[in-house]
């Protein structure tokens, strides 16, 4: 069984006047183990698509199964206890409770599952060694630098042994070093064993992971090995921007010519 | 297990949160304490007050005994409009008390009573504002009073016009430490030497004043020093269980002495305590009314400033809401968090402002005649309106802490 399916996911956004979708028809299964690059320019759905995935938002129509079971006919009670037993969440901006120390952060999710404080306590500082911050864990995150945070949720996100590690542009607030550091730990992650979808409009880092998933406008044009899907999408952006290059060149020249 | 660890785990994150976001924002909470705590003494005042002065007033109605009548020129209970009709009212007079005291069957004892506040001295030293008291011998049996030493006045007393009087305790301690008062003398008012022939029991505070600095005399002497031209109350205890015929026999012995035709109206009252407690009753109800008023208002000012609080520190948090939401909180989770902050703000509220009740009753009790004391069951009311304050006023912006979506939630700035 997969991990994830998705079946003909669809979201649209009713913003009043008009209603824009998001998503349009979204075929996708994700099996345990994999790491998979879900790949797109802002604006392609790969955000909501991130957000479906993590139980975080329901689709308008279609069908998420994850571990078997169907999402979408879940309470909201039932979908936070999904989100705290079966995923664990890196985003871009750490999200890190800003007054709790890198060690209260971590715990927070298995205070939500209801282990007993020493449990907690033990397993908290076991996922900050498993980042390597064992010696951070009573700073908060003010007193950390980008990195680190980043680390701290990531050990927040594995404290709990998720199904899924669903990470959303876990490197674009962070330099390219330790960026670099970050998409490595999630590279170790990977070959432990963990279950990874990282979501990225950077193609170099796509093109580093075993599959991706190209997304345009809702749709998914692209899925396979990291550096094929890449490539590809290197050179839709390239005849792209060549594209638009030639047309803003039009405007300008049809501007001059009054 | 789960689920109780669960709770409590969530329990103690709450109030963690909630203490750093109150400390956090020192200025913001101070105000909204403050203005809880003015609300929550304001309102235990008021009603400390208003039972203290009941109570004091139970109390000296319960020396003046259920079955005694009291014949007077005025209605007891009676305020505003009226005012003029008893004012023209004739004195009750001594020719009136005779009437009673010769043509009623029905009462136990009869006493008139008239005082006037006087000087008394004794070896050269004056006590001034004592209450000095003309009545008969039935005194004692209308009104309660004891003798401790001595005796009271005697009909022989009151025929011969004798200077005999009776003090009260204040008056023996004034003049008398280490000494015999019975036998001795003391001047009452500008000109009157009386032997004194008797000591009352002590009988304590009445609406904070002591009941003991008095001398009793004779009526006779009383009229013979004091003058005539005040009005008596005449005293007139009816048998147990038969206040209504004594009233009307009274009554009707009052009318036949003023000589009034059966149309006329009557131009003196029969006053029961209980009329009197009637009166009472409605001016307590009027304070009570107030009392009520001015703590609906305070609540509702206080419940603003909670609500306040509690608005801005969600709007400031709703990134933490996210977060939470994210790694598993349930919406009841997000609930119980903010309510949790409301509540606190509240108690916190609530425990300075019964602090402060506390410390103005003991001044009170210091400085004024009423006794006054925070009762803890008012204390307990006081800790219980505040939390209920802060769930009512908290409840609103907690929910719509509850009802964000993650996402949204997240994606806050």
């Amino acid at each position: 069984m997969a991990l994830i399916e998705l079946e003909h996911i669809v979201k649209t956004y009713d913003l009043g006047l008009s209603k824009v979708p998001a998503l349009r028809d979204i075929h996708a299964r994700i099996e345990r183990g994999e790491f998979v690059a879900i790949v797109g320019q802002s604006g392609s759905g790969k955000s909501t698509l991130m957000n479906i995935i993590g139980c975080l938002d329901v689709p308008t129509a279609g069908i998420y199964r994850l571990s078997g079971r169907d999402v979408s006919t879940l309470s909201d009670d039932q979908l936070a206890d999904v989100r705290n037993l079966e995923i664990g969440f890196v985003f871009q901006s750490f999200q890190l409770l800003p007054r709790a120390s890198a060690l209260e952060n971590v715990e927070l999710p298995l205070v939500y599952r209801g282990v007993a404080k020493k449990e907690r306590r033990d397993r908290a500082v076991e996922a900050l060694a498993t980042v390597g911050l064992e010696d951070r864990m009573k700073h908060k995150p003010a007193e950390l630098s980008g990195g680190q945070r980043q680390r701290v949720a990531i050990a927040r996100a594995l404290v709990t042994q998720p199904s899924l590690l669903l990470a959303d542009e876990p490197t674009g607030n962070l330099d390219s070093r330790t960026g670099e550091e970050i998409f490595h730990l999630f590279l170790d992650l990977h070959a432990g064993g963990n279950t990874i979808v990282l979501v990225t409009h950077e193609p170099k880092l796509a093109a580093r992971c075993p599959r991706a998933v190209r997304l345009v406008d809702g749709l998914v044009i692209a899925d396979g090995p990291g550096r094929e899907v890449a490539a590809a999408n290197a050179e839709a952006l390239g005849a792209e921007a060549l594209a638009q290059f030639q047309a803003a060149e039009r405007a300008a020249q049809a501007g001059a010519r009054p | 297990m789960t689920r109780l660890r669960r709770l409590l785990g969530e329990l103690r994150d709450a109030i963690v949160q909630a203490a750093f976001s109150l400390v956090s924002h020192k200025l913001r909470a101070l105000l909204t304490i403050s203005g809880i705590a003015i609300g929550i003494m304001t309102v235990i005042l008021i009603f400390m007050v208003q039972s203290g002065m009941s109570a004091s007033f139970a109390r000296q109605l319960s020396t003046l005994g259920p079955n005694t009548l009291f014949v007077h020129k005025w209605k007891w209970g009676v305020s505003g409009s009226d005012w003029w009709k008893y004012k023209n009212r004739p004195h009750v007079t001594m020719l009136d008390l005779r009437a009673l005291q010769q043509n009623t069957t029905l009462p136990v004892a009869i006493a008139p009573l008239v005082n006037t506040l006087a000087t008394v001295s004794h070896a050269g030293k004056d006590v001034k504002g004592v209450d000095v008291r003309g009545t008969t011998d039935g005194y004692l049996d209308a009104t309660g009073w004891q003798i401790r030493r001595g005796r009271f006045i005697t009909a022989l007393d009151q025929e011969i016009g004798a200077n005999a009087c009776i003090i009260g305790a204040d008056i023996e301690d004034a003049f008398f430490k280490g000494q015999e008062p019975l036998g001795q003398q003391v001047r009452v008012g500008p000109n009157m030497r009386c032997d004194i022939v008797g000591i009352f029991a002590r009988k304590g505070n009445a609406f904070g004043q002591t009941q003991d600095l008095r001398v009793v005399l004779p009526l006779s002497s009383f009229i013979r020093t004091f003058g005539s031209k005040r009005g008596l109350v005449v005293a007139v205890v009816a048998p147990e269980g038969k206040v209504r015929e004594t009233e009307g026999e009274v009554t009707a012995v009052m009318r036949n002495a003023r000589h009034l035709a059966p149309d006329q109206e009557e131009n003196f009252s029969v006053n029961r305590q209980d009329k009197l407690l009637e009166g009472f009753e409605q001016m307590m109800k009027a304070t009570n009314i107030t009392g009520i008023l001015v703590g609906i208002i305070t609540a509702i000012v206080a419940g603003i400033g909670i609500m306040n609080i509690l608005l801005v520190s969600v709007k400031e948090r709703t990134r933490e809401i996210g977060i939470r939401r994210a790694v598993g909180a349930r919406r009841a989770t997000i609930l119980w968090q903010f309510l949790c902050e409301a509540v606190m703000v509240a108690l916190v509220g609530g425990a300075v402002g019964i602090a402060l009740a506390s410390g103005a009753a003991s001044i009170i009790d210091l400085i004024s005649p009423l006794p006054a004391r925070v009762d803890p069951r008012v204390m307990l009311g006081g800790v219980i309106g505040s939390a209920v304050l802060g769930v009512g006023f908290g409840l609103w912006p907690a929910l719509t802490a509850a009802m964000l979506q993650p996402v949204e939630a997240l994606r806050y700035e």
